[in-house]
């Protein structure tokens, strides 16, 4: 068996086995740590930086991807952690389309799920988007691709990396011109996709589409 | 100041209400878990999304993720059809060639429905009754056959095979198993007394080497692939073998481009290497196998050189590959139907296991055979008795204690006499000795070989009912077709290719006076006089089940929503078995049977000079008649294009996409053409799915003497341009 290791988050006491990331800690004991970047069935990278707890350090660490200490004490949800996560929302709407293509349709939009979490309305920052147009490509018969939309958060770029093994989706450019691209950086639809719509099913912005539902308002029953 | 439009301030338009049902993918042997998502009326499909099954966790490839929506296509058939006076004699009603101003595709409703009349259920259900009876009663049992589906349900087929044994009274039934997986079936019956896999294909993540040979996961198998190209590249090492370069050998330690049908050479060289070097597992040859002696005497005319003579590779990499076998702790061997679909397809697979038994590679982790299935249900609708030798669970029909417990069971004679093979029926047809014949979700006029004599033996047949979700070209042939049920409209247990029993659950209402196929089937054999009757689908397992030892402690209550791998000693407890055959075979001790390379019968010559050899594309299916009414699959995948490579295509001055006339002996046909090296000088390759380049036109319908599954891998075909109009072009 493997060697354990015990802490707290949130006052609770939890241990878990060596190498544990301190979100699937928190996740094994019910307690949820907000994430765009991350989800389970994808090797965690840290990127979008909303999942970060307070360890008592002199910085805040992104749960995603900090393995458990032995007697750490972590808080997920104190005043100083929460209000950098909306920072972090608002820096991240602020570029966004003015509707998702995602939450018009399947409802889903991760980003928008947080943001009504958070009571964000007004975003007291300048339109990223205003004179930056980040593009789109339609030429996929299936999938919508809105750069616009797109966080970086490469869930897409494991999505057929590292689930699929497909190897079609990288990023390209650099600074505010920074998106994904495939292949080398040719039209979705004329890239050497497959269409398996992995990088859809991850995405969790309005970045990466099913085309099909576009226009449709699905509303799931329960 | 930027505003956050919340969900409330979602845009305009009506909200259409959306249900999630938990199903399964109705397409390949992989088995994926999938929730459909459909409007609240239950008439169209909106999205999938990946369920985590055992299988698939969560992946789905293209026809998973967007190929639903045939299911809710206008052409759906939703009422009984008669064939009107006026289109008798019975024949062919529309072209199978693409004429101008009409695009390629399915058959076109506009040169069929003309020659049939809306009936009513009960008037067509009688007819089908009283005609099928009439030949029975006139010409004997033997005049009917069935043909069932490896798309239906474990239950579809078992009731299926039923109807034919207990009512039509013959053992006439088989479906496309012949054609894609008999062979292999075959050798793995005389060899380890099973026709299933050995270990599930995930398995492979513990293999230290993968055997891959006459298959294309990626195109294919595409959930599956990605599992192997996950355990490449946490290294396990690929020894690719093909004579069509797939994909999956850029994963490849090793890639070995076979001239086409020499895999016995290839499998007899590498045996030869692991005993001359004494490669091979003594413990495991002296306790589990029979017959070494005679392989080890017939590979010995088998050298490397010898080998890569025939199969045009280099005589290192025979013995590379055979010493990567021989050096590994665990190997896992899967074949598709490169090795099945040959006239020596048995002798294929039979090398394949003599590898696998001799280095000792059955029965523990990362190890096995596994032939990768095609359809859906390949493997159950064998399982349920769709084949004409067997009962349910491969008991031989000829055997009189198992026939005696068969009679009891269902209340009837039955008939000791193995029935005839799909291609045995339609030479029987031909020759005027079958006369009826019950066709469940086949398109045998597609998906068979030389389909200019398939169809004159459908046109011969005195009367032909067909039951299917579109009119189909067997359609054609048909007296009276019936409306049936989608995929996504039925209940049942489907078994992939890991041999994993699952459910599929409804997800779409009925078209029109559409009705499920199992109750057209009970309909059919209580209106013939044999009272067929169950309250539900799960009632119809649980007497296949009880007829079976490998289901035998299932139900549906038990497979729940992930399925169980059987055998399964307890579903309450375990998830059955992923790897079998531990400690010994179905038949005790596994039999090894040697085989000498015999060079396909029609080799190419002057007038013929190209091998063809035919096969699948990733958007398509089967005959086409689902995924081409998928608007995202026939959009990305529209046309059928044959492959040919650089050297051929220059000497022919053909350019890519050039238009081209395809000759066999048996037929020919017009197809553009795809410029690649992926395909050896010399060979061409069409993939089956186009009726419009209907590649099985031009195939040879010789069989197999063992597995009776055609060649369709190998054909003697010329290629030339095509000088046509340009209005037929378009």
């Amino acid at each position: 068996m493997s060697r354990q290791v015990e802490l707290t988050i949130n006052g609770k006491a939890v241990s878990v086995p060596v190498g544990t990331t301190l979100w699937d800690a928190a996740a094994a004991i019910g307690i949820d740590i907000p994430v765009l970047c991350h989800e389970p069935r994808l090797r965690p990278v840290g990127v979008c930086r909303l999942c970060v707890v307070d360890v008592g350090a002199r910085t805040l660490a992104a749960a995603c991807v900090r393995p458990c200490e032995e007697g750490m004490e972590v808080r997920t949800d104190s005043e100083e952690v929460e209000a950098h996560r909306r920072t972090l929302l608002e820096l991240l709407l602020a570029d966004q389309p003015d509707e998702s293509a995602r939450e018009n349709t399947t409802g889903d939009d991760a980003l928008y799920e947080l943001a009504r979490r958070y009571g964000i309305k007004d975003i007291p920052l300048p339109d990223g988007a205003a004179g930056h147009p980040r593009g789109r490509d339609d030429s996929s018969p299936v999938i919508a691709v809105d750069h616009q939309a797109c966080i970086l958060c490469d869930r897409c770029i494991r999505g057929c990396d590292e689930i699929q093994h497909n190897n079609v989706i990288t990023r390209t450019g650099k600074g505010y011109e920074t998106r994904i691209a495939f292949d080398l950086d040719t039209a979705m639809g004329e890239s050497t996709c497959v269409a398996c719509g992995e990088c859809v099913a991850v995405c969790p912005t309005g970045a990466l589409t099913h085309k099909a539902v576009h226009g449709l308002r699905l509303e799931e029953e329960t | 100041m930027k505003r956050f439009k919340p969900a409330a301030e979602r845009s305009e338009g009506a909200v259409i209400h959306t249900h999630a049902v938990d199903t399964l993918c109705p397409y390949c042997g992989v088995g994926c878990a999938v929730t459909y998502v459909a409007d609240a009326d239950r008439r169209r499909i909106l999205f999938a999304r990946g369920r985590d099954g055992a299988a698939n966790s969560s992946r789905l490839c293209v026809k998973g993720r967007y190929g639903f929506d045939y299911a809710s296509h206008g052409q759906r058939l939703t009422r009984p059809l008669i064939r009107r006076e006026s289109a008798y004699p019975k024949g062919q009603l529309t072209p199978l060639e693409k004429r101008p101003n009409k695009p390629g595709g399915p058959v076109d409703y506009d040169d069929l429905l003309p020659h049939f009349r809306e009936a009513s259920w009960d008037e067509a259900l009688d007819l089908v009754a009283s005609r099928l009876k009439a030949i029975r009663d006139s010409d004997g049992s033997r005049a009917l056959a069935g043909l069932g589906s490896a798309k239906g349900s474990n239950e579809e087929a078992y009731l299926f095979q039923k109807l034919v044994r207990a009512v039509f009274g013959s053992n006439n039934v088989d479906h496309c198993t012949r054609l894609c997986h008999a062979s292999s079936v075959a050798a793995l019956m005389e060899g380890i007394g099973s026709g299933a896999v050995t270990n599930i294909v995930r398995d492979i993540a513990r293999a230290d080497v993968a055997f891959l040979t006459g298959c294309n996961p990626t195109a294919n198998h595409p959930v599956a692939a990605t599992f192997m190209k996950e355990a490449a590249e946490a290294g396990t090492q690929l020894v690719v073998v093909n004579s069509r370069r797939p994909a999956i050998a850029d994963q490849a330690a090793l890639y070995l481009p076979i001239r086409p049908g020499t895999d016995v050479a290839l499998h007899n060289a590498m045996l030869h290497v692991l005993i001359r070097d004494d490669l091979v597992d003594h413990a495991f040859i002296r306790e589990r196998t029979d017959g070494f002696e005679a392989v080890t005497e017939t590979v010995r005319e088998y050298p490397p050189e010898t080998a890569a003579r025939i199969c045009d590779v280099p005589a290192a990499d025979i013995e590379r590959a055979a010493r990567m076998i021989g050096e590994a702790k665990a190997v896992m061997f899967f074949w598709g139907m490169g090795i099945s679909q040959h006239t020596h397809g048995t002798d294929n697979a039979r090398g394949l296991i003599s590898l696998a038994m001799v280095t000792g590679n059955v029965g523990r982790p990362g190890t096995g055979l596994h032939p990768l299935r095609g359809q859906n249900n390949v493997q159950g609708a064998s399982d349920a008795g769709l084949i004409p030798m067997v009962y349910p669970d491969y008991q031989r029909v000829d055997d009189p204690e198992i026939q005696r417990r068969f009679e009891d069971a269902w209340g009837v004679q039955l008939s000791p006499t193995p029935g005839l093979t799909v291609t045995e029926m339609m030479n029987a047809a031909k020759a005027g000795e079958l006369k009826g014949m019950y066709i469940m979700g086949e398109n045998p006029f597609v998906s068979d070989p030389d389909v200019n004599k398939v169809r004159q033996a459908l046109a011969k047949l005195d009367f032909l009912a067909v039951q299917d979700i579109f009119l189909t070209e067997t359609a054609e042939f048909a007296d009276v077709i019936l409306p049936a049920s989608s995929f996504m409209e039925k209940d049942g247990s489907y078994t992939n290719t890991d041999r994993r029993v699952q459910l599929g659950q409804p997800v779409l209402a009925l078209p029109g006076e559409a009705r499920q196929d199992w109750e057209l089937i009970c309909e059919i054999g209580s209106r013939m006089g044999y009272p067929m009757e169950y309250p539900d689908v799960a009632a119809v397992f649980d007497e296949f089940a009880a007829a079976t030892q490998s289901y035998a402690t299932l139900s549906h209550a038990a497979l729940g929503d992930r399925g169980r791998w059987y055998p399964c000693s307890d579903p309450a407890t375990s998830d059955g078995d992923p790897i079998v055959f531990q400690d010994s075979f179905p038949s005790g001790r596994a039999k090894l049977v040697p085989a000498r390379f015999k060079p396909a019968e029609e080799q190419p010559d002057a007038e013929y000079p190209l091998i063809l050899s035919t096969g699948r594309v990733l958007e398509h299916w089967h005959t086409g008649t689902m995924t081409r009414r998928s608007r995202a699959l026939d959009t990305i995948s529209p046309e059928g294009l044959m492959e040919m490579h650089p050297v051929d295509a220059g000497a022919l001055g053909m350019e890519d996409g050039a238009l081209a006339q395809v000759r066999s002996r048996r037929g020919d046909v017009r197809i553009r053409v795809r410029i690649t090296d992926a395909v050896l000088p010399g060979t061409v390759f069409i993939p089956m799915h186009f009726r419009e380049a209907c590649a099985n036109l031009l195939t040879d319908p010789r069989i197999d003497p063992d597995g009776k599954i055609p060649g369709f891998k190998f054909c003697a075909v010329s290629v030339n341009p095509a000088n046509l109009p340009e209005s037929r072009t378009a």
